[in-house]
């Protein structure tokens, strides 16, 4: 469905130097700077499936979007879909994908939102019965109805983006791009989208490319993830290999009667854990121990908290991939070495 | 044929949302139609007072009914003719919105365009249509017969068309340079000059040298209001009219053609800005 290849993409650079002076100076002489934002990008994904593209601030996830979508032409490298270049006809590559840059609108910003989905009927040429049957379909899932004659700016941040989100599909697209689709989301908006995407992917049989910085919503949507930073692709595969590969950290939160207790608990004199291996911080009513479960047993470590201290609650945590993936930006792991 | 269906369906409903968000904002709407019908009022008394101190019925070759339709259609074609693209384009293309027209399979440039369609139509019903009912009724009144000739309406909607067209390719292109020149508004004064000083607003195009002159007044932006009065007036006739409906359709296509090749050129160039 989507095959990638090499894909790279330098953008020119203006570097000014601060000040009125640095100002002139740019005007009579401009200096520039080379910067990798896609840096030889290989991938390839198959209809139906929901993918997850992460990667740290900066990494170069929209402007790969961009290219896939054929708003940028990449600096070199290859690129179809759904047996097309993006860039190379753009206007007939549009009709069949759907895009959401969750920072920006496709609605119109002073129409009532009801106008803006009929002029995309027109722009698509969607017949009319199609377009009541989708309307339907799409206001099922996503709860238009309170807000489709209200103007889009009176609309509110999470309203928008289900309306976007709407606008982006009502074509029935093969493919859908959502760039941060939950971003500024409250937890019970973005559950709908989260239930959302999934039923048009369940549906439609859509195949979805999902940036986000919420990894709720990969672990919700995606069986797959892409990771990149700074351009290049650090980890390629399921969310499950990377908890079984890195998520040797797990997290025990104890309750304590009296939280000076905590100083008994001394994992590195018991086990020997080197510094590494375990880190205890206080939170406002428990106490937070993460240990490498590869290196002391979980009941182990539980029989020896129990022992120590008095305990008035403690839950141990699932692996959890916001830690796995935090080491994998600070490049504590190294990801290519494993998989 | 069904090719041709389809834009039309396309554009058709840009033209449509172009109309709604025209009649979005009736409050500066009103504001703008009271506003110009004060103004034709005030021009009236002017010329009025002007023609009685001067005691003649013809001045510079215009009777006082001539001068009244010359001023009345020029300062309404200024509207016709008016444009934002520089400023749509520029905009989008600052903070990175274009991309939003990118993803949809529409031309960029048409689909501004036939949305600002959507506002002509509304300036047209609401303004031109009753300011040229009353002016006729004026020529009437004053004249004692019908002046009004329907094939120089249609000749004048023909003209001011193409004026339209090329005034917006010629801001769509000044907006297209805000690739590279990010910041647009210091462009767009630069802009505005440019046009004045080739349409002889800033110095008269009579003190030219003669060849300077000839040169200027083969460009379009002199005319973009003239060339449609003076046809709807009957001071083009015959070859006059022909040829300067021909030079305006001439201008119009190196436009479109410039724009268009701007864009293509810019569009593989283009580093969208923001997200
Ligand atoms: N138009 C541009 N001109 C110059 N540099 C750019 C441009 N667009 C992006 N960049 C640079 O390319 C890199 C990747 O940017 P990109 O927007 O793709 O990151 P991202 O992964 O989407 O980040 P975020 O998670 O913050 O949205 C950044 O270093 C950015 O500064
Ligand atoms: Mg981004």
């Amino acid at each position: 469905m989507i095959e990638v290849k090499n894909l790279k993409k330098e953008f020119q650079k203006t570097i000014k130097d601060p000040g009125l002076s640095g100002a002139i100076k740019s005007l009579v002489h401009k200096k520039t700077e080379t910067v990798k934002a896609v840096d030889g990008l290989t991938m390839h994904v198959d209809e139906g499936e929901i993918l997850g593209f992460i990667g740290p601030n900066g990494a170069g996830k929209s402007t790969a979007i961009k290219m896939l979508t054929g708003i940028l032409t990449p600096t070199s490298g290859t690129l179809e879909i759904n047996g097309q270049i993006p860039y190379k006809n753009r206007k007939e590559y549009v009709k069949e994908i759907g895009v959401v840059f969750g920072q920006r609108t496709q609605l119109w910003w002073d129409l009532p939102l009801v106008e803006t989905y009929s002029v995309l009927k027109e722009i698509y040429c969607i017949e009319e019965k199609k377009f009541r049957e989708r309307m339907e379909f799409l206001n099922e899932v996503l709860d238009l109805q309170e807000f489709i004659k209200s103007p889009v700016r009176t609309l509110s941040l999470g309203q928008r983006m289900r309306a976007d989100i709407a606008a982006s599909m009502l074509h029935s697209p093969k493919v859908l791009f959502l760039d941060e689709p939950t971003i500024g989301l409250d937890v019970v908006v973005k559950d709908n989208i989260r239930k959302a995407i999934s039923k048009i992917n369940k549906n439609d049989k859509t195949t979805i490319i999902l940036t986000t910085h919420d990894l709720n919503d990969i672990e919700t949507l995606c069986e797959r993830i892409v990771m990149i930073d700074k351009g290049k692709m650090v980890y390629d595969g399921s969310l499950y290999h990377m908890k079984e590969t890195y998520g040797k950290m797990r997290e025990v939160i104890i309750a304590l009667n009296n939280p000076d207790e905590i100083k008994n608990i001394k994992p590195d004199k018991k086990f020997g854990l080197n510094a590494d291996d375990y880190e205890i911080e206080k939170k406002a009513n428990s106490v937070s121990m993460k240990f490498n479960s590869a290196k002391v047993e979980i009941p182990d470590m539980l029989n020896y908290i129990l022992a120590s201290v008095n305990v008035k609650d403690i839950t141990v945590k699932d692996a959890d991939i916001e830690e796995i993936i935090k080491k994998i930006y600070k490049s504590e792991v190294n990801p290519g070495e494993a998989v | 044929m069904k090719q041709f269906k389809s834009i039309k369906r396309t554009y058709g409903a840009f033209v449509n949302a172009g109309i709604q968000d025209f009649i979005a904002y009736k409050a500066s709407f009103f504001g703008f139609f009271i506003g110009e019908i004060f103004m034709c009022f005030v021009m009236y008394f002017i010329w009025k007072a002007v023609y009685a101190s001067t005691g003649r019925t013809d001045f510079m070759g215009f009777s006082m009914i001539d001068m009244m339709v010359y001023v009345f259609l020029t300062h309404i074609s200024g509207f016709l003719i008016q444009t934002d693209a520089t400023f749509s384009i520029a905009s989008e293309i600052k903070d990175g919105s274009i991309i939003m027209r990118m993803i949809k399979p529409v031309n960029v440039d048409l689909s501004i365009l036939f949305f600002e369609f959507g506002s002509k139509i509304m300036i047209i019903t609401c303004v031109f249509v009753p300011v040229m009912v009353g002016l006729e009724i004026y020529r009437y009144i004053t004249l004692g017969y019908v002046a009004f000739k329907l094939v120089r309406l249609i000749l004048f909607m023909i003209s001011i068309s193409i004026s339209y067209l090329l005034s917006f390719y010629l801001n769509l292109i000044f907006g297209y340079l805000a690739f590279y020149l990010l910041n647009i508004w210091g462009f767009g004064v630069l802009k505005e000059e440019l046009i004045k000083f080739f349409s002889g607003a800033v110095i008269p195009i009579a003190f030219f040298p003669g060849v300077v002159r000839k040169v200027f007044s083969f460009l379009p932006f002199a005319s973009l209001t003239y060339t449609p009065v003076m046809i709807y007036m009957e001071k083009y006739n015959g070859m006059k009219l022909i040829f300067n409906l021909s030079l305006q359709i001439v201008w119009l296509l190196v436009f479109i053609g410039l724009s268009r090749g701007l864009w293509k050129w810019a569009e593989k160039r283009l580093a969208v800005q923001g997200g």
